[in-house]
């Protein structure tokens, strides 16, 4: 009975929902301060101390807008998709092992349905311009799957090459393996380099923004989405970019490990596993500062042509090594 | 040799300088950078004009109006038409006008804007 | 399956009205059709009505960015017609405004263009620099972007010793910084596939469609008012025209950026032989050239510009014409953004294709009534354009 009373309370304070929430928050403003420093502007600014409060205000504002169903769509799917995209996100974010090395939810293989679970968020995208029936959304809608199909299996790869080196498919045992060296030192760098441009494609962030690519196709496959149903698709996105930073620094930078003090485990390893995933964060920020958006058919040749031997050769170095 | 991700030592450079952005409305305002000779709010002195309606002649954006007073003829300038051209400064005989460097005309009320 | 995708009337890459109707397969483009008339101002009827004085403001207010051009354009003209040759300082002067707002302009493009392809770094980063060049323009003439500097019989300012030091150390930051963004063009490989090969128009097509500017010196062919039929001070003034011959928007972007390297030495070469002497003759308030007509040519940033007066002996033009760059280049645009054979148009590309004649659609639009039931066609005279704008600002008061 207590011990279903804690699960429940794990899964929803700490570090579940109520935790993540602000975390993914947070994150975002990181994100969004730090893309601005690089471009020497200031970004967010006025809401709260250094404008800390602006992805929360955002998000406020947005759940206060209209919100729209346009005449077209498939109502059921549009009105569905958003609430799936967030619930997916949020639950994924069990799977982290953020204050002991497992997460709220773990089990045996663990890493491979958080993977697919991971594909089905791109396939939701993907209804989600669809059910919108926007020629922009249709476009941004077809880009999505497109580059599903590049990134998907770089990023599978690079995480199959950290499988191998900790021989196991359990989130538990990688993080365990990795407490006298993490896996970013050894031989999977190459991995972690792969994963950490899979991952911006994942997130569609520059260069690989193509299914929003706002210049082209406006918003792409969001653009007939507003207020309650937009907020909860950038709120899902921001749980998301928690997902793969939390995800980088589980596999490759050592999860929650790092030296304790005794009786204090718990805030140790948050903190720990914060530091950690912001760094995977600030690397994919500084990807993102770095490049102009590429084009679908480019990203196609890129991922075919150099990504997926890459990873395949990490796969074939760490296979060799351990 | 194109080289991935060329711009990452100018970025980290960036990062560590002072930022480009000025917090203008607010905070800052005398980081805005106005030269000599701005071309802004017009500054009328009534003592020097005479009243030669030259002004109200070039002024190309009918900006200015010659109405009476007590001393005779003089104009009113309406900012709110003005396009800030000078004008009016450079044909005056006596310079009885001149263009201060007061950029933020904006005003609820058409009166605000109305230059005596 | 194809089906059309409206770009504009209202679109966050273009601010500025334009319609351009695609039919597309997938990401491909088949066709294009454009549709440029949204911002008709009637200011060549407007010209008619004003004098020739007040006529430099409206000529500074056909398009914002080449503002310099077009009263360059304009006062020329009227010199022309007057039949009265400007002091040599002014013309050392005019040119100096008007290369610093070619690099303006041609900054404010490079950072639309690296906007357009995505890469928001180098486009903040631009338009950051292009501050030092605003700044000079305000200095020199009292303005950041309307200069309001050329008149008829000179210039109304002169530049003093301090500001000639000021346009010198800021020069030397713009190079730098010019070579830097050159370098970043030609070695980021994201930008160089974005814009290599795309946007294509062969030599003789823009002959054809008579392209201007540097979208026709991207093509490779030597065409600048500049050298060609030298104006102001352009014939003292050494400089290269920029040509390159891969005829597509990474050409485009070379030019440009080429380009503000040569207004840079431009300027510092009529800085060090500015020759003295005054700097503008005063002229009446009204002035009445003799009845004639007079054509003037400029290269404006955007390409060659051309105004056309015509002279009853009243104090306010018979006839302005004004032909501006952009609307010579829409038939051009129209080309490269059609797939044909093995060349083959991406929705991606869109935004930089057209971003790459570096449209400026107020200057642009034309308007002509057409009644297709009754197959008649009239235009508005002035005084209805008056009225009707009349009308519509009192409902808003
Ligand atoms: S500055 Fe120009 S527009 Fe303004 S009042 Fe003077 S002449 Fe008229
Ligand atoms: S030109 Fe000068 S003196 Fe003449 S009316 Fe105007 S302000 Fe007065």
């Amino acid at each position: 009975m207590i011990e279903a009373l804690y699960k429940i309370i794990e899964m929803i304070l700490f570090p579940g929902f109520a935790f993540i929430g602000v975390l993914s928050l947070l994150y975002e403003w990181i994100d969004r301060k730090f893309y601005a420093r690089l471009q020497n502007r200031i970004g967010p600014l006025y809401a709260g101390p250094h404008g800390i409060l602006q992805p929360l205000a955002d998000f406020i504002k947005l759940l206060s807008k209209e919100d729209i169903i346009p005449e077209g769509a498939d109502k059921f799917l549009f009105t569905l998709t958003p609430i799936l995209f967030f619930a997916i996100n949020l639950l994924l974010t069990l799977f982290l092992p953020i204050c002991g090395t497992t997460g709220v939810i773990s089990f045996t293989g663990d890493l491979i349905f958080f993977v697919a679970l991971l594909t089905i968020i791109s396939i939701l995208v993907y209804t989600a311009g669809m059910a919108s029936t926007n020629r922009f959304a249709t476009i941004g809608a077809e880009r999505a799957v497109l580059q599903l199909i590049g990134y998907e299996i770089p990023f599978m790869l690079s995480i199959v090459s950290v499988a191998i080196s900790s021989r196991s498919l359990t989130i538990k045992n990688i993080v365990e393996s990795q407490s006298s060296i993490w896996h970013i030192l050894g031989p999977n760098f190459l991995a972690f380099i792969i994963f950490a441009i899979t991952a911006q494609a994942e997130l569609e962030r520059i260069p690989f923004d193509i299914p929003e690519a706002e210049q082209e196709i406006v918003a792409g496959w969001l653009v007939e989405y507003s207020g309650k149903k937009l907020a909860l698709f950038r709120l899902g996105k921001d749980v998301e970019t928690l997902l793969l930073c939390g995800l980088g620094a589980t596999l490759f930078l050592g999860g929650p490990l790092g030296p304790v003090v005794p009786g204090l485990e718990i805030v140790f390893y948050t903190l720990y596993f914060i530091i950690k995933s912001i760094i995977v964060l600030l690397v994919l920020t500084t990807l993102r500062a770095l490049f102009a958006r590429l084009r679908v058919d480019q990203m196609l040749v890129l991922s075919w042509k150099y990504l997926i031997p890459l990873s395949l050769i990490s796969v074939l170095i760490v296979r060799v090594v351990f | 040799m194109p080289r991935p991700g060329y711009m990452v030592s100018e970025i980290y450079k960036n990062l560590l300088k002072k930022r480009a952005t000025i917090l203008y409305p607010f905070k800052e305002r005398e980081l805005v950078h106005l030269p000599k000779g701005f071309r802004g709010r017009i500054i009328f002195n009534r003592d020097k004009c005479i009243g030669c309606q030259m002004c109200f002649r070039v002024c190309p954006a009918q900006a200015i109006k010659i109405i009476e007073d007590e001393r005779g003829k003089r104009p009113i300038f309406f900012m709110y038409r003005c396009i800030y051209c000078g004008s009016c400064a450079e044909y005056c005989p006596v310079k009885a006008i001149e263009l201060s460097d007061i950029f933020e005309n904006i005003a609820f009320n058409k009166k605000d804007l109305l230059v005596k | 399956m194809s089906f059309y995708i409206p770009i504009g009337p209202q679109h966050h890459v273009h601010p500025e009205p334009l319609l351009m109707k695609f039919k597309v397969e997938g990401e491909q483009v088949i066709d294009v059709e454009i549709n440029v008339s949204y911002t008709h101002r009637g200011i060549e009827k407007g010209f008619e009505y004003r004098d020739y004085m007040k006529g430099i403001f409206l000529a500074e207010r056909i398009c914002g960015i080449c503002n310099a051009a077009h009263t360059l354009c304009y006062t020329q003209n009227i010199e022309q017609l007057l039949g009265k040759e400007i002091p040599p300082r002014a013309k050392y002067l005019r040119l100096i405004v008007e290369e610093l707002s070619r690099i303006h302009s041609h900054l404010l493009w490079l950072g639309l263009a690296a906007h357009q392809i995505g890469f928001e770094t180098l486009f903040m980063y631009v338009w950051r620099d292009r501050e030092k060049v605003l700044d000079l323009l305000e200095t020199i003439t009292g303005n950041r972007v309307v200069t309001a500097y050329n008149t008829i019989g000179g210039v109304r300012r002169d530049i003093t010793p301090e500001i000639e030091q000021k346009i010198r150390k800021s020069l030397d930051y713009l190079e730098e910084r010019t070579k830097y963004f050159k370098k970043v063009v030609m070695e980021e490989p994201t930008v160089l596939v974005r814009t290599q090969n795309v946007g294509i128009l062969k030599p003789r097509e823009a002959i054809e469609l008579f392209a201007v500017g540097p979208v026709l010196r991207a093509s490779g062919i030597k065409h600048d008012i500049r050298a060609d039929d030298p104006y102001i001070a352009h014939d003292e003034v050494p400089f290269n025209v920029v040509t390159y011959d891969t005829c597509d928007v990474y050409a485009r972007i070379l030019v440009r950026v080429d380009e503000i390297l040569e207004c840079i030495n431009m300027v510092r070469y009529s800085l060090d032989h500015l020759p003295s002497g005054e700097y503008r003759i005063r002229m009446p308030v009204i002035v009445r050239p003799p009845p004639g007509e007079s054509v003037s040519r400029v290269e404006a940033p955007r390409g060659e510009l051309l105004h056309y007066v015509r002279s009853d002996g009243s104090d306010k033009p018979y006839r302005y014409k004004v032909r501006t760059p952009t609307l010579a280049n829409i038939p051009s645009t129209a080309r490269m953004l059609t797939s044909r054979g093995d060349y083959i148009v991406y929705i991606a590309d869109i935004p930089i294709i057209f971003g790459s004649i570096d449209p400026c659609l107020c200057c642009t639009g034309r308007v002509m009534f057409i009644d297709i039931e009754k197959s008649k066609s009239w235009v508005w005279t002035y005084n209805e354009l008056v009225r009707y704008s009349l009308k519509r600002f009192e409902r808003h008061d």
